[in-house]
């Protein structure tokens, strides 16, 4: 019995005392300027014309650079959390330079992942001409930590043949979309008015926006949710009316994401969607084919736009990485202008750079109404690592989810999502 | 006790201890620790220094209300599915016993087709099958554009059933093993003093498979409980808005992919607790009736 | 007549059981615009093996395939020898805590492995450090997961077996002087041998099915990838390619359904074996 109580009290006090296991602070490696820079890109759909660009500046990087091999492993994104948590805590598994979504920069770089690149873009010639407000994406406390690759953003798509056989025009406002929707469905009951989903935040977030509202505003040091403001809930009434039987039925799209909405539209089964420039390949491989054009998704008065998701990937320096200079050297010729030109050739992926990004809209008249959403200005993510843990919960997706199958109306949902928001904040 | 008993014991348990008390008790305790500290992605890369919150975590998991809606949930589903497993696997177990060889080998051959499934390759299968506009299912039946998986019931009511599909094999060839090692004799002497089929089944047999289905049961709870794949998959995350979450899926949710380990490892914790109780509620139960373990 | 009856049942049973099974090898024969018809139909006269050659040619398949099975039968030997000393202690002896490590042996199963993935990486790294073949990005620190996960489920179901096995035999062969050792592996091994068989079963899927720990482990070496992880290459985001998952998910049951097959003679009379605990 004595025996008994003893390990008892061994044991509460092993738990007391230890604390779990940690990964030592990254040491900040050396300075090699040989041997191999290993990098990590994300997977595509179409990988062989990613990778010809990739193959390109690799041979002018290791031209250049005698002495040094550039290894390029593609990652799926849909492991990517996990592999980057790994490679933050075991830095000998890690790459020196790497892709990533902006979206997962804040929680990134509160792991400690990312080096500080802001004295090298400073020095660097082209950094000057990237845009202010996508570089605003790479940027947490005032530290840039990547250089932007290339930007997304989403504009309405609509069926030109459907449009002109009911003899109807593009919505002018946000307003418009609704009773719009409807009325397509009505005369064509075997489409969706606009395929939306439940799960599709990045297409619900410029509804918010653009009437005035957001999904949380500074408050000091600490973020504090606004989803529960008058006008964010104007934008959420806004966009879950769009998930009703007479325009795109809860059944169908409630459990949908941004890529499950675009399909729709692929299959030929949707009038309108919000799509992005990036999903333009898989359309022109698509029943919509010829049929479609794109306008910006417009404001709540006539003529306005939308504000806009600014989505994204960076080209980051990993924080523990031995070949500190190569691996920034290398993400200037990678997200340089002559790649971004030939990546956008190759892939359609929006540049960075005012200067290019003008040059291409130019030449590309499927692109004016993206660059005129760019111009009109963006918005981003509260960039904290608590969007991370909100984006994993499910928050935003549950919000409309609740309203769209009318378990909830929009002030309940909202405000247990501001609830959760707040929760996450604080942690 | 012959001497020297508990030195071979050891000796022989040695490799599998090793690696057991290595592999599964150093990381368990480690998981008790986490559990009581705050540790995130930040914590573990070194990025911040860990905190330790007593039962903090134990605090914010408990004092959730979705929790307890999930738990519920979660043993409903759970009761359905072991029960099911059980039932399906019993009833044919004892049809094996009773058809002819080559029916039988079909039987076990289809069986086992469902049990060698990868579990995400099975959901997989499955959604598509009840997929709403290109599923099979809808066709035959006349429903084009139904979405099982849109309603909490239906959608429960699918996974259960993938569930069943590929844990009621195990279930089956265990028990009909086991009928089949029932010696013939005793069954035949209880026939010879008149029992019924019936009576037979329940007073003879029935005895006779207790630590069969004792070993069955508690591993059905143990995986049903902590079913995962097939939620995650068929009901894209937990169903529209989380409707259809069972504890293991709002572990991963809301705690590992999140990187919030502290509060995972807590929900880990609480799991292991909630089916130690069953399963020992379940032993105490079976001891009363005569069965040691 | 009754008998007729009972038959037939059994085999509309079976069909039902077999049918997903079905129209998985069907999708992925099917196809691309039969896949994604609206009007699908339970067979097809235009079977192409083109979702196959997508499913293997896209990826290092092969490779991948080759991993998978290095890191199953390893977890599977290696379970079997361990499995079987730990269960024949448990059964063969009377000794303090027997039941305590029992009941323990549940719990270990109880625990849900997401949880453990943090404490297990930082342990793998240590290894990794002393013995890189049992670390991080090597199949050997698979090897090591996966041991620990079958072995409990194994010496449970084991015990079984071994207690079937009467004590007189073992009095036998020491009267005629056999060692404990040759006791052990030259009569009690090919006795369980059926259990062994079944609980193999069992630890093969184990290691062969996982996911969770191949993404976590294998981190930078791409040559060391599981099938699993293969498969995900077919669920993009932009469009499920339904023919080729289907021809993944066919070819990631086959080996397993190879491995049953040939074990089924002793598979039932294996699990059987339990009954007489």
């Amino acid at each position: 019995m004595r025996l008994r109580h003893l390990v008892f009290a061994a044991a509460v006090a092993l738990v007391a005392a230890c604390a779990p296991v940690q990964s030592g602070p990254a040491d900040a490696g050396g300075d090699e300027r040989s041997g191999q820079l290993r990098v990590w890109l994300f997977d595509e759909v179409n990988r062989d014309a990613k990778d010809a660009v990739v193959r390109a500046a690799v041979a002018e990087f290791e031209g250049s650079h005698p002495g040094v091999t550039v290894d390029v492993q593609y990652i799926q994104v849909q492991t990517r959390a996990e592999r980057f948590k790994a490679a933050f805590s075991d830095p000998k598994s890690a790459p020196d330079v790497a892709e990533f979504g902006n979206t997962d920069l804040a929680g990134f770089v509160a792991a400690g992942g990312f080096a500080d690149v802001s004295a090298d873009v400073a020095g660097w010639a082209e950094g000057k001409d990237l845009l202010p407000s996508v570089l605003d994406t790479a940027r947490v406390d005032g530290k840039l930590y990547g250089v932007p690759w290339f930007v997304g953003v989403r504009a309405l798509y609509y069926r030109t043949d459907v449009f002109a056989e009911l003899g109807v025009e593009p919505p002018a406002t946000l307003g418009e979309i609704a009773p719009l929707a409807r009325r397509i469905r009505a005369a064509k009951p075997d489409m969706l008015g606009i395929s939306v989903g439940g799960k599709y935040v990045y297409g619900a977030l410029p509804f918010v926006w653009a009437n005035g509202g957001d999904i949380a505003k500074r408050d000091g040091a600490a973020f504090v949710s606004t989803v529960d403001s008058a006008e964010a809930k104007a934008g959420w009434a806004q966009y879950t009316e769009l998930l009703s039987d007479d325009i795109c039925p809860p059944q169908a799209c409630a459990g949908n994401g941004g890529d499950a909405s675009v399909e729709a539209f692929r299959a030929g089964k949707a009038a309108m969607t919000i799509g992005g420039d990036f999903n333009r390949k898989s359309v022109d491989a698509s029943a919509a084919a010829g049929k479609y054009a794109v306008v910006p998704l417009p404001g709540t008065t006539e003529g306005s736009i939308a504000p806009a998701f600014a989505g994204g990937n960076l080209l980051g320096v990993l924080s523990g990485t031995g070949r500190r200079t190569l691996a920034a050297e290398f993400v200037q010729v990678l997200a340089g202008k002559k790649y971004q030109r030939e990546m956008y050739e190759a892939m359609g992926n929006l540049p960075t750079f005012a200067d290019v990004q003008r040059e291409v809209a130019e030449s590309d008249a499927f692109l004016a109404p993206f660059i005129a959403t760019l111009e009109n200005g963006t918005r981003f993510v509260p960039v904290t690592p608590a969007w991370a843990k909100i984006d994993a919960q499910a928050v935003l997706p549950t919000l409309i989810q609740q309203v769209a199958t009318g378990a909830q109306d929009v002030d309940t949902a909202a405000a247990a999502a501001a609830e959760a928001m707040n929760a996450a904040f604080a942690s | 006790m012959r001497a020297g008993q508990g030195r071979a014991a050891y000796a022989y348990l040695a490799p599998a201890l090793l690696v057991l008390i290595g592999l599964l008790g150093y990381p368990v305790y480690q998981l008790v620790l986490i559990s009581l500290h705050d540790y995130g992605q930040e914590q573990v890369s070194g990025g911040a220094p860990v905190e330790f919150l007593g039962l903090g975590n134990y605090r914010a998991l408990l004092g959730g209300e979705q929790f307890w809606t999930v738990l519920t949930q979660t043993v409903g589903f759970a009761a359905v599915c072991v029960g099911g497993t059980l039932l399906v696997g019993a009833a044919l177990a004892v049809l094996a016993t009773r058809v002819r060889p080559w029916a039988r080998t079909v039987l076990f051959l289809a069986a086992l087709g469902a049990w060698a499934t990868p579990a995400v390759a099975g959901s997989t299968i499955w959604l598509f099958l009840f997929d709403a506009n290109l599923g099979f299912v809808n066709e035959v039946l006349g429903t084009t554009g139904f979405s099982w998986t849109y309603g909490r019931w239906t959608a429960f009511g699918l996974v259960a059933a993938q569930v069943i599909w590929c844990s009621f094999p195990f279930v089956m060839i265990t028990l009909y093993a086991g009928i089949r090692a029932i010696p013939a004799e005793v069954l035949e002497a209880a026939a010879l003093d008149g029992a019924s089929t019936r009576r037979i089944a329940l007073s003879v047999m029935l005895p006779l498979l207790r630590p069969i289905l004792l070993v069955v049961t508690i591993q059905s709870i143990i995986w049903d409980f902590k079913v995962f794949t097939q939620i995650y998959i068929m009901t894209g995350g937990g169903g529209i808005a989380g409707r259809n979450l069972v504890l293991n899926v709002y572990a991963y949710q809301q705690a590992f992919a999140a990187s919030e380990y502290g509060l995972g490892a807590a929900i880990g914790v609480v799991m292991t607790a909630l089916l130690l109780l069953f399963t020992l509620g379940y032993l105490r139960a079976l001891r009363r009736s005569g069965e040691a373990l | 007549m009754r008998r007729g009856v009972a038959d037939a049942v059994t085999v509309v049973i079976a069909a039902v059981v077999a049918f997903p099974l079905y129209w998985m090898v069907l999708t992925a024969l099917k196809p691309d615009d039969e896949v994604i018809s609206a009007e699908p139909r339970p067979w097809t006269l235009r079977p192409t093996l083109d979702s196959f050659l997508r499913a293997l040619t896209v990826e290092d398949f092969g490779r991948y395939l080759a991993n998978s099975v290095v890191v199953a039968v390893a977890v599977v030997a290696l379970s079997m020898v361990m499995a079987f000393l730990a269960a024949t202690a448990l059964t063969r002896f009377r000794f303090r805590g027997r039941t305590t490590m029992l009941i323990m042996l549940l719990v270990v199963q109880m625990v849900p492995v997401e949880a453990l993935t943090v404490p297990l990486f930082f342990l793998m790294r240590s290894v990794g450090d002393s013995v890189p073949a049992l670390g991080l990005n090597h199949l050997g620190s698979l090897v090591l997961v996966h041991l620990a996960f079958s072995l409990p489920f194994a010496i449970w179901m084991l015990r079984g077996f071994v207690a079937a096995v009467p004590d007189e035999l073992e009095e036998a062969a020491t009267l005629d002087g056999a060692s404990r050792f040759r006791f052990l592996w030259q009569v009690l091994f090919p006795l369980v041998a059926p259990g062994l068989v079944a609980t193999s079963v069992l630890s093969f899927i184990h290691a062969w099915n996982d996911f969770l720990f191949a993404k976590t482990f294998i981190i930078s070496d791409a040559d060391n990838q599981t099938l699993p992880l293969a498969l995900q290459v077919f669920l993009k985001p932009d469009q499920n390619d339904w023919g080729a998952i289907m021809a993944g998910s066919t070819l990631m049951t086959i080996p397993v359904l190879v491995f049953f097959i040939l074990v089924q003679r002793h598979l039932a009379a294996g699990l059987g074996g339990a009954v007489k605990s």
